[in-house]
């Protein structure tokens, strides 16, 4: 839609923003994760196919049915404010592994976007636990709503380009990444600190339980899978603008060729049977990526390991890509479902496994459920895979379904 | 960016959401008579919005181009606060899953994709009371780009007890102003598709920027250079000089109205009438409030002159969006 308006009216020329194609590429990886902080504890973690969860010991759980999570040590965990403390470290590691220096760069054109479903929930409890009984608030009440952490990471990095907090629940980390390709793109960023963080405390925990979607162990795509376990944590990507990477010499780990996202428009926490939005979802962003389904040779699926919700996304991906067998994982299993950090967790993984050719295994998968047996599912031991295009999807509450596809630089 | 136009528009206020519940179609009323008030706020304006541009539907399977973006500073905060204290009271054991199920801030968009049959994009940003203008051009971007053929995008803040509680501890400055929830929805197309039969187009979006200045800083002690960078940005992306600027609407808490001012000042001079704030100038909004002046400017401006609408919220986060009326048919 570029080009002269043709609109009624007095002419006002509006060409776009930006003459030039602009490619985001992915320059740095930082992560705050259960199974260790920092990128390569996380990788080495998945690929030996371990998990984190565990029976959570930060809170008061006695109360709490199930009562296992994958937790984080270390990463800013002391903090009140743990999703913030965790997107600050991840932010940190993904900078440095990138070379970056914001100071150096013009801050209206660094730019930070990320998912949370929690933000300061922690500070949020302790203050409602104060206000009930008239006693004086707690600090930092500003780091409770959802755009804190983003604000948090923004001021450390002095961004003043945008700065925004996407809500899609579990999906919130994709589309993060998603905005700061399409800020990329669209000339409104350089360089952006893209991804998700959120924490683990009693009201999420109660919450999930009390809708019976958790189990003790996640077991995606199995059998015997009886629901999620949650975890928490933060991924954060640096998307740049490729010429603005290659004029400073940085090293290209994988590129985001393509973005999508749907609403199911069917229930507000049960997903589409049919795989409806996630259809639509990865079809958009791989039609915004020019690659046929038979291009993408992995997919980091959004496998909770409840039962509604693999049997969905193994129908969806069967519709997608047909007979044609991709290698496909869940990695909640081995951190747990990070809600908001979900899929930005999964966009590093995808990026990785460009990057080294191998598949971790999909931790806590041992006998394939017979609704999902056509899927080319990646269990037990990593597998050595040459993979150019990479595809991560994720779905939440209120039908939010996202999608990135991210291909070798 | 290339214009977009705005074909619909739609703004409910917290004190007339019992009457516009009432007028909304039968399938979307029994869904949002159960829903939290963020989300009835939601499902009235878009409703309106719809409707308006003649492309309202409540039945069939989901329309794939059509899509939602909305924009919240606050998002479910009442509904944690609700489903938290009776945690907190009678235990874990009695968690209420209807109300956790509503503790996400998509909620809102999430019905009202249910209920108005959206199957495209359905987004939700925050970025403090400035995510309304945001999620307008966010939704802008998206028009340009093809993601979408329509797309409901606007500002929704519902307020309550619990939201006036934590203002008051100090979880955000907005002074003595009081505050009241609102939605402010516009349903934006392609201009090439609002040029056809039935097609109304009350006006148009020429760009947007959202940028980000010194979040929770002191009185006194914000430079202005968020709005600053935002505004001179904005200007070059919908390719507007100052002097071409009918109007400034300035919207946003009277904390951060002075630096914005001094901004302003820096990158327009005395190209354009002062900054004006908005006739519901005594009243904080939240993320409906830019949206609300925007479609209240475009109600008073005149036609095919473009204008600025600025939120500078005291989270840091600034948005500046350039609009103008289009001329009557």
């Amino acid at each position: 839609m570029a080009g002269p308006c043709t609109d009624r009216g007095p002419a006002l020329v509006c060409p776009p923003l930006v003459t030039a194609a602009r490619s985001p590429v992915i320059t740095g990886s930082g992560v705050v994760s259960p199974l260790g902080n920092g990128l390569p504890a996380f990788w080495e973690g998945l690929a030996a196919g371990r998990s984190a969860i565990a029976p959570i010991r930060r809170f008061q759980a006695d109360d709490l049915d199930p009562a296992t999570a994958a937790e984080v040590a270390g990463g800013g965990a002391g903090d009140p404010d743990r999703a913030g403390a965790f997107a600050l470290t991840a932010a940190m590691e993904a900078l440095a592994s990138a070379h970056l220096r914001t100071a150096e760069l013009d801050p209206a054109r660094v730019a930070v976007a990320l998912g949370t479903t929690l933000g300061g929930m922690e500070i949020f409890e302790t203050w409602d636990r104060a206000a009930a009984a008239e006693c004086a608030p707690p600090a930092h009440l500003e780091r409770v709503p959802y755009f804190a952490p983003a604000a948090r990471v923004a001021a450390a990095v002095r961004a003043r380009g945008p700065v925004v907090t996407t809500q899609l629940a579990c999906a919130s980390g994709t589309q993060a990444v998603a905005l700061a390709a399409e800020w990329v793109r669209s000339g409104r960023a350089d360089v952006v600190l893209a991804g998700g963080s959120d924490l683990l405390c009693r009201f999420v925990v109660a919450g999930f339980n009390s809708l019976r979607a958790t189990a003790d162990v996640a077991r995606p795509f199995d059998r015997d899978r009886r629901g999620l376990v949650l975890g928490e944590g933060a991924a954060v990507l640096v998307v740049e603008e490729e010429a603005h990477a290659a004029r400073r010499g940085a090293r290209v780990a994988a590129r985001v060729l393509g973005t999508g996202a749907a609403g199911d428009a069917v229930h507000m926490t049960a997903p589409d049977r049919e795989g409806g939005g996630v259809v639509r979802a990865v079809g958009a962003a791989l039609a915004d990526a020019a690659v046929p389904p038979s291009a993408v040779e992995f997919v980091s699926a959004h496998g909770t390991g409840t039962p509604f919700n693999d049997a969905m996304e193994a129908r969806a991906l069967l519709r997608l890509f047909g007979a044609y067998a991709v290698p496909v994982n869940s990695i909640k299993g081995a951190i747990g479902h990070t809600l908001g950090a979900a899929g930005a967790f999964e966009a590093v993984l995808c990026a990785e496994v460009i990057a080294r050719g191998l598949v971790p295994p999909t931790a806590g998968l041992r006998q394939i459920d017979p609704e999902c047996a056509g899927l080319d599912l990646v269990h037990g031991e990593a597998r050595r895979c040459d993979v150019r295009v990479a595809l991560s999807t994720s779905s939440g509450f209120a039908g939010a379904n996202a999608a990135v596809v991210l291909g070798r630089a | 960016m290339s214009e977009v136009a705005i074909t619909g528009t739609a703004a409910v206020l917290e004190e007339a959401l019992e009457e516009r519940l009432d007028a909304l179609p039968d399938a979307v009323r029994s869904r949002a008579l159960r829903a939290e008030r963020v989300t009835q706020l939601a499902l009235t304006a878009s409703g309106g919005a719809l409707a308006e541009a003649g492309l309202l539907a409540v039945e069939g399977e989901p329309r794939p181009d059509f899509g939602i973006t909305l924009g919240t500073a606050f998002g479910c905060f009442l509904t944690n606060a609700a489903y938290q204290r009776r945690v907190a009271t009678d235990g874990t054991r009695v968690a209420s899953p209807r109300l956790f199920a509503a503790t996400v801030s998509n909620a809102a968009a999430g019905e009202v994709g249910i209920g108005y049959r959206l199957g495209g994009p359905a987004v939700t940003l925050t970025a403090g009371a400035a995510a309304g203008l945001l999620a307008i051009g966010h939704a802008a971007d998206a028009i340009t780009s093809a993601r979408a053929r329509v797309i409901l995008a606007g500002g929704v803040d519902a307020t309550g007890p619990a939201l006036a509680r934590w203002l008051a501890d100090g979880g955000l400055a907005v002074g003595e102003t009081p505050v009241c929830g609102a939605a402010a929805i516009a349903v934006l197309q392609s201009t090439r598709a609002a040029d056809g039969p039935g097609g109304g187009t009350p006006g148009k979006v020429r760009g947007y920027v959202l940028g980000y200045g010194a979040g929770f800083t002191p009185p006194g002690e914000d430079d202005g250079g968020g709005v600053l960078a935002a505004v001179s940005q904005a200007l070059d992306h919908a390719r507007v000089r100052p002097v071409q600027l009918a109007r400034v609407v300035l919207e946003g808490a009277p904390s951060a109205a002075d630096p914005s001012q001094r901004a302003l000042r820096a990158v327009l001079g005395g190209a354009v009438p002062a900054a004006a704030r908005p006739s519901h100038d005594h009243v904080e909004r939240f993320a409906a409030g830019g949206p609300i002046a925007l479609l209240a400017a475009l109600r008073d401006a005149t036609p095919e002159a473009p204008f600025l609408v600025l939120h500078a919220c005291p989270s840091g986060h600034v948005a500046a969006l350039i609009a103008m009326r289009t001329r009557p048919a």
